[in-house]
């Protein structure tokens, strides 16, 4: 075994490691430490790999942005502090099953196309994925891409919408509640129903 | 003529020649490992001194000056003190994360040096994705902050590591944003050829309006992203005690302290490298006369003098502005810097696309 | 216009950002105005500044002679009972009696420098004086007779 395969399998027993860690652990936190963890050993797998872009990407989409996030959700939730319940033993078994599966899935396709060792070198460079990124032409993903970029428009706008006041009404409490506290009430409570309508 | 390129080249003959090619490297790593802790340690108390000196003058006072000339050994006695005193770990915390944090803080802090140049031919590793790689190792900072603000069990270390998470999350982007427009300008992310581009002018001199623009947007937003007045919200002495760091105490308290002024080190290389030409002598378009001039200051003073030029500049900001507001924080992010850096960007390719830079 | 006060807040904001630093900066480069006083070593040459009160004192000319005529204004004035003053009275050479100081006690340790009673004095008898080294190992020691031993009202001061 030469370095390059003991480093691989200590980077694949960390994500291993780490990613069970995070099923088991008890505390809320700890869990999200061990994602990160994983995640993080996902990335140094790329680096391994030498595809230095995929591994800075890796890093800042789910360390930077989603365990971030994943971590503030946890200190806004009360009780974060303490240790979980432990998981009832109908949902321990579905959820093996279901990894079960996944992993019978992934078995079936890696046996039945294999690892083909390739002898043309493999160096893509950053101008090469944005080319490709945005290329019309046959196997570019400029279409992807864009309607990816739609989705995301779309999602921003309506965070905005959920987390704009509606001005008109914001007048009305303004200036009513002096004379008619009661109106001004069901002013305000009408619009919020008809969105969640 | 002085240079640290000759150094390294002869260093990695003698080895390679002396032992084979696998203890060579081994060899090579523990020097460099060993060079990177000094410069810590140095780093660590050079800028503190220059920063309490620095804050003393603007203050219109005297600043350390009992130990040693001038106070110049003021920061080693701290250093001594913090490593004699005790380091508490407060009943109820989360033992293994509460010591697990600093150290976090600390090897990002280390990671980020690997990309930097420090002179002409001297850098750890010239990774082809530079700058994007800052950028992403950086955004693990917030991690150790979070940690060890939530590990503490304490309500301000918790409130300080919430403050500090929307701030370095926030300020990211516009932090990004600018040093994308110089990706643009330069074509290329690897920190070797961002330094060659400016080989005919600083891309703060060359990029005209926009560059400047930018340059501004990225001092500011490494201040709020390294967690320093006016954006010290996370740590706000008056109303958190010490934010995410109250807790620690001796030689886990120093690691935070130290990967402060590392950090303060390491974004405003990175600015002098994008916008002052990192190691790059004063060049200006073709007066070979003045270039050649400039070419004898050896570049490693070049890329020091800029780097503690930046330092310099974001600890006048620390002694003249009053703290923000988180309001106004994240007003300030995105209402101003997010939108101006977006359009900036936009401009910034135009003149790109256009070839209107020098 | 919505765009025009936008760019105009942020030219100001920087205005001012600009006018600190020039403050700042303004300090930083001139290190004679630096202020601070190395105490313990410089003693002797100490400069404090002009408007420092450090206790207060009851100024005696060259003939023991001081302004305090006893009228209590300051034990009045004072917010915290750090003066209490004993008075009696003088014979004066036409046979009058007249009402004068006798001792005047001022309780240093009790004082927070608040200068009323200096405000408060009519006759300007009392000022404040700027020294601070007050530290003793005796509380009783704080406690002063800031009249001079025999010394006697100024003439023709009521």
């Amino acid at each position: 075994m030469n370095a390059a395969a003991i480093i691989f399998y200590a980077i694949s027993a960390l994500i291993l490691g780490a990613g069970i860690l995070a099923v088991t652990s008890r505390k809320i936190f700890r869990s999200a430490i061990w994602l990160l963890a994983s995640l993080v050993g996902v990335a140094a797998l790329y680096f391994w790999m030498q595809v230095e872009f995929i591994a800075a990407v890796q890093i800042i989409v789910y360390v930077g942005g989603i365990v971030v996030l994943i971590i503030f959700s946890i200190f806004l939730t009360h009780q974060s502090g303490q240790d979980l319940p432990k998981p009832i033993l109908k949902r321990t078994i579905f959820s093996g099953l279901a990894a079960l599966l996944g992993l019978g899935f992934s078995y079936n396709l890696i046996r039945e196309y294999g690892f083909q060792p390739t002898t043309i070198p493999f160096t893509p460079t950053v101008s090469d994925i944005g080319t490709q990124m945005l290329s019309p032409t046959e196997y570019g993903y400029v279409l992807p891409f864009e309607v990816v970029s739609m989705l995301l428009l779309a999602a921003m706008i309506g965070c905005i919408v959920i987390a704009m006041k509606p001005p008109s009404e914001t007048i009305t409490i303004q200036s009513i509640p002096a004379q008619d506290p009661v109106k001004g009430k069901i002013n305000i409570k009408e619009p919020e129903m008809m969105e969640e309508l | 003529m002085f240079s640290l390129e000759g150094i390294t080249n002869s260093i990695q003959e003698w080895l390679f020649a002396t032992f084979n090619p696998t203890v060579a490297l081994l060899i090579q790593f523990a020097i460099v490992i060993l060079l990177a802790i000094t410069l810590f340690a140095v780093l660590g108390l050079v800028l503190v001194l220059m920063e309490r000196k620095v804050a003393a003058r603007m203050q219109i006072r005297l600043g350390p000056n009992r130990v040693g000339p001038q106070g110049m050994f003021q920061t080693t006695a701290d250093t001594l003190k913090l490593i004699m005193k005790e380091g508490l770990t407060p009943d109820g915390a989360d033992k293994f994360l509460f010591n697990l944090a600093p150290y976090i803080v600390m090897i990002v802090a280390m990671l980020l040096l690997a990309p930097i140049a420090f002179a002409k031919g001297f850098q750890i590793w010239d990774i082809n994705i530079g700058v994007l790689y800052v950028t992403a190792i950086s955004s693990l900072a917030v991690i150790g902050i979070l940690m060890a603000g939530w590990a503490s069990n304490n309500k301000y270390s918790m409130l300080g590591a919430m403050r500090s998470g929307a701030q370095i999350v926030s300020y990211e982007l516009s932090a990004g944003l600018s040093i994308i427009t110089i990706v643009v300008l330069t074509g290329s992310l690897q920190i070797s050829e961002i330094v060659a581009s400016q080989q005919n002018g600083w891309w703060l001199f060359k990029g005209h309006i926009p560059a400047i623009i930018a340059f501004v947007i990225f001092i500011i937003a490494v201040t709020a992203e390294t967690n320093r007045a006016p954006f010290d919200l996370a740590e706000a002495e008056s109303e958190l005690t010490a934010g995410f760091h109250t807790e620690y105490s001796g030689m886990k308290f120093a690691l935070f302290f130290l990967a402060e002024y590392i950090n303060i080190f390491i974004v405003c290389a990175i600015g002098a490298t994008l916008f002052l030409g990192g190691w790059m002598p004063l060049h200006i378009g073709s007066w070979e006369g003045f270039n050649r001039i400039m070419d004898y200051i050896p570049s490693v003073v070049w890329f020091f003098g800029k780097t503690f030029f930046l330092i310099f500049l974001i600890m006048w900001f620390r002694w003249t502005f009053p703290r923000l507001r988180i309001d106004q924080l994240l007003n300030l992010e995105w209402k101003y810097l997010l939108p101006i850096s977006l359009f900036n960007l936009l401009l910034v390719t135009v003149i790109a696309i256009l070839g209107w830079h020098f | 216009m919505f765009i025009k006060e936008y760019i105009k807040d942020i030219f100001r904001a920087v205005k001012s950002l600009l006018t600190g630093m020039n403050r700042t900066g303004y300090y930083f480069v001139r290190p004679r105005e630096i202020i601070t006083e190395q105490y313990p070593d410089n003693r002797d040459t100490l400069v404090l500044a002009e408007r420092f009160r450090g206790e207060v004192v009851m100024p005696h000319d060259e003939k023991n002679k001081h302004a305090c005529t006893g009228c209590t204004a300051c034990e009045l004035a004072c917010p915290n009972g750090t003066i209490k003053i004993i008075t009696k009275f003088d014979i004066s050479p036409e046979g009058k009696k007249k009402k004068a100081l006798d001792t005047f006690i001022y309780h240093l340790e009790l004082c927070t420098m608040c200068n009323l009673c200096v405000v408060a004095c009519p006759t300007d008898a009392i000022k404040m004086a700027q020294n601070f080294e007050h530290s003793v190992y005796d509380r009783t020691r704080l406690t002063k007779k800031l009249n001079n031993p025999g010394s006697k009202i100024r003439e023709g001061i009521e």
